[in-house]
């Protein structure tokens, strides 16, 4: 089972974890209503309930929407110099659910929406300590390779 | 309830003024609202301020510097609709028989760029979350599922910018072509440089008043025929958000508090004869003409093609130059949105004159959802 390796930190607790078949995004499902929310939710988005459970969500899902990240963000942006343009997306996971993340890829040409996703957890930037502070993109899945199942 | 009207309003140019500071800028909107009602400042009984910028107490600040007469006054911080939320707390003075006349007015002095996250929010430290990356995300998803191109949302903003360059009180005061904003840097695909709203300083304010006090000072009544503001309902996406619901599409703020809007004042969005919407981007505008009901969902780069949101179109929309010429001090936008429509109907709005316009509505949209919508007849 793949870990953080070391000399690492994820860039916030609870964003996501590994299991065997790779990392997951860690979200939480509603006893009551079944709504799935990220990240994890003591209550309910939907129904307002207290009354969660703890789920691993979908490795890939469906580009709804995407953009182009430009210019430098402001503060607390930590990327690292120079300034690397990134894409940004809407990915659909099969828990209904669109979750915004960075993209591995950058270039607004290779990007469509509706395209296949699968998430990647990898390091961000190296905090002051000199360790790598990981987080989570989604990355095209790669011709050739067969996705996987969206219910 | 009573019936409320706007018995004045002032403006503080917008733009950038140097040294000048906030609430110099603000004490002259009140004062030109003052001069605009042809009230003294004694008669005024409650205030409310919209700022984000200005600091605790801002609308205390100001209104020292106007005078101290022991009314209540209260500051509200609600983004881009927190001068939309002081109109509406003072309407509701008034409506309430809590006072008959009331205050509300806005002043900014933004921090130059796109606005910044909070330090503890991770999203905002891996690069998410950034203005004007969300709107970008909607204009995308606009433009796949509509057809809405590039070159409408370059339409906009030389649109906004001809009429901008009309108005005195606006930033930029004059016109881009179609080449200069389209070949403009890049910002957030596909939103260019000049499709964007610019945060800046400014200040606006709007006296209310009941009926009986607004028929003794002015023959040019403008009823502020009713005044929302809402937050989203679960199942919509707003700025900044981090994942939303696929299962549930619920109506977005704009179509709740713009539906409310129309049912209080006792009409529907075919009887507007001008709009004033948050046109934070060239996208936002066309996607909040179907929002505000103008026309259908999809339908809002046709409207715009068609020519009917120009000032002699069916439906203009920003005839004021918009935020895009303007520029956007959150406190005061929507106050000014007011002063535009106020001009617009009382006739006195020069070469942006909307022939004959008796009724319109003002849109405004911030942080976490918050959007306030007003109609105002004469």
């Amino acid at each position: 089972m793949a870990q953080l390796a070391e000399n690492s930190v994820p860039i916030a607790e609870g964003l996501f974890e590994w299991l065997n078949d790779g990392a997951h995004l860690i979200g939480s499902k509603c006893l009551e209503c079944s709504e799935v929310a990220f990240p994890q939710s003591s209550f309910c988005p939907r129904c307002c309930r207290q009354t969660t459970e703890r789920v691993h969500l979908s490795q890939q899902g469906r580009l709804y929407s995407f953009t182009v990240q430009r210019f430098r963000p402001p503060p607390p942006f930590k990327g690292s110099e120079p300034f690397q343009p990134y894409g940004v997306g809407v990915i659909e996971l099969p828990e209904g659910l669109r979750v915004t993340s960075v993209l591995e890829e950058g270039d607004p040409d290779r990007l469509r929406v509706g395209m296949l996703m699968e998430l990647l957890v990898i390091p961000f930037f190296a905090d002051n300590e000199g360790r790598e502070v990981v987080g989570y993109k989604f990355k095209p899945v790669t011709e050739g390779k067969e996705p996987g199942p969206l219910s | 309830m009573r019936e409320v009207y706007v018995l004045g309003v002032g403006l503080h140019p917008f733009g950038r003024f140097g040294d000048k500071d906030v609430i110099e800028i603000g004490r002259e909107a009140v004062v030109n609202a003052l001069n605009d009602a042809g009230l003294q400042w004694p008669q005024v009984e409650a205030a409310y301020c919209g700022t984000v910028f200005a600091g605790p107490m801002g609308g205390n600040k100001v209104l020292a510097r106007v005078g101290l007469t022991g009314i209540p006054i209260m500051n509200v911080e609600n983004a881009c609709a927190s001068g939309g939320s002081a109109l509406r707390a003072a309407a509701q003075a008034i409506a309430g028989g809590f006072c008959d006349v009331a205050l509300a007015f806005g002043m900014e002095k933004m921090p130059r760029g796109f606005i910044a996250g909070n330090p503890d929010d991770w999203f905002a430290v891996m690069g998410l979350a950034v203005n004007p990356q969300y709107f970008a995300l909607k204009a995308r998803w606009h433009m796949a599922n509509f057809g809405t191109t590039e070159a409408q949302l370059v339409q906009v903003s030389v649109k906004n910018h001809r009429n901008g360059a009309k108005n005195p009180f606006a930033m930029y005061q004059k016109e881009m072509s179609f080449d200069e904003i389209a070949n403009s840097p890049m910002v957030n695909d596909p939103l260019r440089l000049l499709m964007l709203c610019a945060p800046n300083e400014g200040a606006a304010a709007i006296i209310l008043a009941t009926k009986e006090i607004a028929k003794q000072h002015t023959t040019k009544l403008i009823k502020l025929a009713s005044v929302v503001l809402d937050s989203p309902l679960y199942g919509t996406v707003e700025v900044p958000h981090i994942s939303v619901s696929a299962r549930v599409e619920a109506p977005t703020v704009t179509t709740t508090a713009s539906r409310q809007a129309y049912e209080e004042a006792g009409i529907g969005p075919e009887d507007l004869d001008v709009v004033e919407l948050q046109d934070t981007d060239s996208a936002s505008e066309i996607i909040y003409s179907e929002e505000l009901g103008l026309c259908g969902r999809g339908e809002g780069s046709r409207l715009l093609e068609e020519g009917a949101t120009e000032i002699d179109g069916r439906i203009p929309i920003n005839t004021s130059g918009g935020l895009l010429s303007k520029g956007e001090p959150l406190g005061a936008s929507a106050l000014a949105q007011v002063a535009e429509i106020v001009f617009q109907l009382r006739e006195e709005a020069g070469a942006r004159q909307v022939k004959d316009a008796r009724v319109g509505l003002t849109h405004v949209y911030g942080a976490y959802g918050n959007c306030a919508v007003s109609v105002l007849q004469r």
